[in-house]
C-alpha cells in the first residue's frame, strides 16, 4: 500500500475515534456553543458544531498529507494528487466513522429509546445537533459530506502553506524563542546593566502595587490563589528541583501548615485563639518537624519506593483529619472555621490586602530559594542529584541534605498552608486532596523544574488559564492532560527551564568554547606542565 | 619501609559477594608520601578493595587502620565514605564520575565540603562568615584548577572538557578535600601515550608538591613500573606478591598470573617478565 494512502487511512482512523470520544463526553455540545459566536447563521443549523466538525475535517486531512513524505524530483502535480488523495482517504474514513455513529444514534432516537439512561451526555438535544436536526440518515450523510471536503481542503491546505513540516518548525521556533529569552539583545543589557535591572524591578513592583486596586473581588481572589500556588511551587522546587526526590504527597505539609493555623487560632474545636503571627511561625516550625519526621523513615529509599510512600503519607494525613474518632482533636469532616487572620485597624484583611501579603510571602520565598540555591547547600544538592554514589564520596552527608531539604520545602508547603487557610478562615480535610500535590507536581513540571520564572509562569498557566476558561471548566482536566502530552513532546524541560535543567535534559553535547580549549591546550603542553613543578 | 610513618594500614581485608570472595586476606601497607600500586589481571579485586577503602563496601573481615591528619589511628571499617572522605581519604574513578552539569569550578568546590563550616541558617542570611568562606572556596578551587593545569577553564561545564581535562579535573576536586591519601583507579585509562606521559608526571608532582601519599590501580605496565614505590599484586582476590618494581618483574608468580603457568614455565623467567613490562 502505498504511504500516501496508508497515512490518509491512519488519520481518518485517529479523527475518526477521537470525534466519537468527544461526542460521548459532550464536548462537541460545547464546542458548539463557543464557535457559535463566530458563525453568524440566522439558520436553524447548530452552525458552531458544523465549524467545528469542518476544522477537524481540516487538520485531519493536513494531518494526513503532512505525513506523507515529498518525494524529490517528482512533478508537482504528482505530490499534488498525493495530497489530495490523502485528504480525501483521511475524510472519508473518518466522516464514516462519524457519520455511522451518528446514524446509530439518530436510528435510536427515532425508536424512542432515551439514550441518556446509557450515557448522561445524550441527550435527545444533543443528538438533534449531530444530526444537524434532519433524520439519521440525511445528518449523518452531512456531516460525512462535510468531513470528506473538508479532508480534501486540508490536504491541499497542507501542500500550498508548505506545512509539511509544520511541527518541526512550530517546536524550532518554539525552541528559538526559549533561547532568545536569554539571549536576545534586550535580555543582555538587562543582565548586564545594573541600572536597567532595578528599574525594570521597580516597575514590575509598581504594576504589583498598583494592579490589584483595579481588579475586582473576584480576580484579585483567584490571583491569590495562584500566588499560593506559587508558594508551594517554589517550595516543592527545593526538594524535587534542588534535591531530586520525586515527593508526590506535597499536600501533607500545606495540611499541617493549615490545620496548625486552624487548630491555633480558631475558637473551635481547640479553642486556643492565639495571634495569627504566632500561628504562622509555630505551623511553620510544625510543617518542617513533619518532614523531618516523614524522612527519617522515608529517604533512605530512592526514585519510584520514595513517591509512592511519600503518595500514601499524603493521603493519610488527610484521612487523619478526617476521621469521625478524631474530629474532637481535627474537627472532623467539618473541617476547622473562624480562622483567624492577620488584623488591619482592628479589621481583617481583604482580598486585596491578603493579595498583596502573598505577594510578600513569595518575595520571601523566591529570596530564601536563590540564597539556598547559591550556596553551598545548593551545590550539594545539585551533586546529589546527579550522582548521589560520587556526592558522598565528596563528604556530603546524603541523609542530613535530603533531610534539610525535606524540611526546608515543607515549611514553605506549610507557610502556603497558613495563607490559604487563614484566606478562607477555614480549611477542611477536603482542601487537602491528592490533587493538590498532582497540580503543584504539575506546575512545576510545566513551567520547568528548578527555575523560579518557571514556576511563576507554571502556576499562572495551570491554575490562572482554566479561570479564564470558565467555559470550559468541564473539560480541564482534559485540557489539561492533552496540554501536558504535547509539552512533554514539544518542551520537556518545560516552559522556562533553569539554564542547568536544560542541559541536563539535552542530549547532545554543546561544542565546547573555542577560547577555553586553547587555554587548556596551552596548559596542557608538556613545557608548562614540566615548568611549572 | 618501617622508619616511615605509616598511612594506611590494611589487615586481612575480606570481601565476599555471596560464593565469590572478591578479595581475600590482603594486607597492606601505604608509608608516608608513598607511591604504591596495585596490579593484577582483570576481576582480580583490585577496585573492590578500592572500595573497601573509600568505604563504599563494608569488608567482611579485617581491619583498615588510617593514620589522619593529626596521626590518629581510626579503623575505618564501619564507616561510611562521607566520613572517610573527612579522615582525609579521596578518590577518583575509573570511568570518570565528574558532575557533568556543573562548572569545573563547582565541581571543585563540591569537593571542598568536609571543610565548609557554614550551616543553612547561615545560607539564607548570608553571614559574613558564609561570604567569607564562599570567597575563600572560589580562591582555593582556582587555585587546583591551576595547579592541575586547567587554568582558564572553571566556567566551562564538565561535561564539555576534554577527556585528559576531564580525568584532571577529577583529581583537582578529589585534592579540594587536602587528602592525606589519594586513591587513584586508573587514571591513565583511554589516554593516549603523551598524555599518559604528562599524568605520571602530574602524579609525581601530587607527592612532591603536596606531601600526599597515593594509592593507585593502574594497568598500564609503563607507568606502574616507573611511578611506583611498591607493587602489590592480586590475583583472585589474594595478594600473590608485594615488593618494589624490580622484584616485582622478576616474581615467577606474577609472569604466571598475566601470561599463564605454561607460557611462564617455557620461558626464559628473565626475558619472559621483560616482556610483561615491556607490555
Amino acid at each position: 500500500m502505498p504511504n500516501y494512502i496508508r497515512n490518509g487511512l491512519r488519520s481518518g482512523f485517529v479523527f475518526g475515534i477521537v470525534i466519537i470520544f468527544l461526542i460521548l463526553i459532550g464536548f462537541t455540545r460545547v464546542a458548539n456553543e463557543l464557535l457559535a459566536p463566530l458563525v453568524k447563521g440566522t439558520s436553524q443549523l447548530p452552525m458552531g458544531f458544523i465549524l467545528f466538525m469542518a476544522l477537524l475535517g481540516l487538520w485531519a486531512g493536513a494531518s494526513a498529507a503532512k505525513r506523507s513524505p515529498v518525494l524529490m524530483g517528482m512533478p508537482d502535480t504528482y505530490q499534488k494528487w498525493n495530497a489530495i488523495i490523502s485528504g480525501l482517504i483521511a475524510g472519508i474514513i473518518g466522516g464514516a466513522f462519524v457519520g455511522l455513529f451518528i446514524f446509530v444514534l439518530g436510528s435510536i432516537q427515532t425508536k424512542g429509546m432515551d439514550m441518556r439512561v446509557y450515557l448522561a451526555q445524550l441527550s435527545p438535544d444533543a443528538i438533534k445537533m449531530l444530526t444537524l436536526g434532519r433524520v439519521a440518515w440525511a445528518g449523518a450523510f452531512s456531516i460525512w459530506l462535510i468531513f470528506v471536503i473538508t479532508g480534501i481542503a486540508g490536504g491541499l491546505l497542507a501542500l500550498f502553506s508548505d506545512s509539511f513540516k509544520l511541527g518541526e518548525r512550530m517546536s524550532s521556533s518554539w525552541k528559538n524563542m526559549s533561547a532568545g529569552i536569554g539571549d536576545s539583545a534586550i535580555a543582555k543589557t538587562v543582565n548586564q546593566n545594573a541600572v536597567v535591572r532595578y528599574i525594570l524591578y521597580g516597575i514590575f513592583i509598581i504594576i504589583l502595587l498598583i494592579l490589584p486596586s483595579f481588579l475586582g473581588k473576584y480576580w484579585n481572589y483567584t490571583l491569590g490563589t495562584i500566588g499560593i500556588y506559587i508558594i508551594m511551587g517554589l517550595g516543592i522546587n527545593i526538594i524535587i528541583g534542588m534535591a531530586g526526590l520525586l515527593n508526590l504527597g506535597y499536600v501533607a505539609f500545606f495540611a499541617v501548615g493549615a490545620y496548625t493555623v486552624g487548630l491555633l487560632t480558631a475558637p473551635a474545636p481547640q479553642g486556643l485563639h492565639w495571634n495569627f503571627w504566632i500561628g504562622l511561625l509555630v505551623a511553620m516550625v510544625m510543617a518542617a518537624f513533619v518532614g523531618w519526621l516523614l524522612g527519617i523513615p522515608v529517604l533512605r529509599l530512592r526514585g519510584d519506593y520514595l513517591a509512592i510512600v511519600t503518595l500514601g503519607f499524603g493521603e493519610m494525613i488527610r484521612v487523619l483529619v478526617r476521621s469521625k474518632a478524631l474530629s474532637s482533636i481535627f474537627g472532623g469532616p467539618q473541617g476547622v472555621r473562624d480562622i483567624a487572620g492577620p488584623m488591619i485597624f482592628g479589621q481583617r484583611f481583604t482580598e486585596r490586602e491578603y493579595l498583596y501579603l502573598i505577594v510578600a510571602v513569595i518575595i520571601f520565598t523566591v529570596f530564601i530559594t536563590i540564597r539556598l540555591q547559591n550556596s553551598h547547600l545548593g551545590r550539594a544538592w545539585g551533586a546529589m542529584r546527579e550522582d548521589q554514589t560520587v556526592a558522598q564520596a565528596m563528604g556530603i552527608n546524603i541523609f542530613r541534605y535530603k533531610l534539610l531539604a525535606f524540611a526546608l520545602g515543607a515549611a514553605i508547603g506549610g507557610l502556603a498552608g497558613v495563607m490559604f487557610a487563614s484566606r478562607n478562615q477555614y480549611t477542611g480535610p477536603e482542601d487537602h486532596t491528592l490533587m493538590v500535590s498532582v497540580n503543584v507536581l504539575a506546575l512545576v513540571i510545566v513551567g520547568g523544574m528548578g527555575s523560579i520564572p518557571g514556576i511563576i509562569l507554571g502556576s499562572f498557566v495551570l491554575k490562572g488559564l482554566p479561570e479564564l476558561l470558565r467555559q470550559i471548566e468541564d473539560y480541564r482536566l482534559l485540557v489539561f492532560g492533552g496540554l501536558l502530552v504535547v509539552m512533554m513532546i514539544v518542551k520537556p524541560e518545560g516552559l522556562w527551564p533553569s539554564k542547568r535543567r536544560q542541559l541536563e535534559m539535552s542530549d547532545v553535547d554543546l561544542p565546547p568554547e573555542t577560547d577555553a580549549l586553547q587555554v587548556l591546550e596551552e596548559q596542557s603542553s608538556d613545557q608548562k606542565l614540566r615548568g611549572e613543578s | 619501609m618501617s622508619s616511615q610513618n605509616i598511612v594506611l594500614e590494611t589487615r586481612k581485608v575480606t570481601k565476599r559477594f555471596g560464593g565469590l570472595t572478591a578479595v581475600s586476606g590482603v594486607n597492606l601497607v601505604i608509608p608516608e608520601k608513598g607511591i604504591i600500586s596495585v596490579i593484577g589481571p582483570n576481576g582480580a579485586g583490585k577496585t573492590t578493595f578500592f572500595n573497601c577503602v573509600s568505604g563504599f563496601y563494608q569488608p567482611d573481615e579485617g581491619e583498615i587502620i588510617f593514620s589522619d591528619r593529626n596521626n590518629k589511628h581510626v579503623d575505618l571499617v564501619g564507616f561510611a565514605p562521607d566520613n572517610i572522605v573527612a579522615l582525609g581519604i579521596s578518590r577518583t574513578y575509573q570511568n570518570i564520575r565528574l558532575f557533568a552539569n556543573m562548572t569545573a569550578v563547582e565541581n571543585i568546590m563540591v569537593g571542598m565540603h568536609p571543610h565548609l563550616k557554614t550551616t543553612w541558617f547561615e545560607a539564607i542570611l548570608r553571614t559574613p562568615r558564609l561570604v567569607k568562606e564562599e570567597k575563600d572556596s572560589i580562591t582555593e578551587a582556582t587555585r587546583l584548577l591551576q595547579f592541575v593545569g586547567l587554568a582558564g577553564a572553571g566556567d566551562e561545564l564538565a561535561r564539555n572538557l576534554p577527556y585528559g581535562a576531564q580525568r584532571r579535573l577529577e583529581i583537582a576536586r578529589a585534592l579540594a578535600n587536602k587528602p592525606r591519601l589519594l586513591l587513584l583507579d586508573e587514571p591513565t585509562a583511554g589516554m593516549n601515550n603523551k598524555e599518559t606521559a604528562e599524568m605520571t608526571e602530574f602524579i609525581r608532582r601530587l607527592r612532591s608538591e603536596l606531601g600526599i601519599s597515593i594509592f593507585l590501580i593502574e594497568h598500564d605496565m609503563h607507568v606502574v613500573m616507573g611511578i611506583s614505590d611498591y607493587i602489590t599484586v592480586l590475583d583472585y582476590g589474594e595478594k600473590i606478591a608485594e615488593g618494589t618494581p624490580e622484584q616485582i618483574q622478576k616474581n615467577p608468580r606474577v609472569i604466571e598470573a598475566y601470561l599463564g603457568r605454561g607460557a611462564a614455565a617455557g620461558l626464559h623467567k628473565k626475558s619472559a617478565a621483560a616482556d610483561v613490562v615491556a607490555q
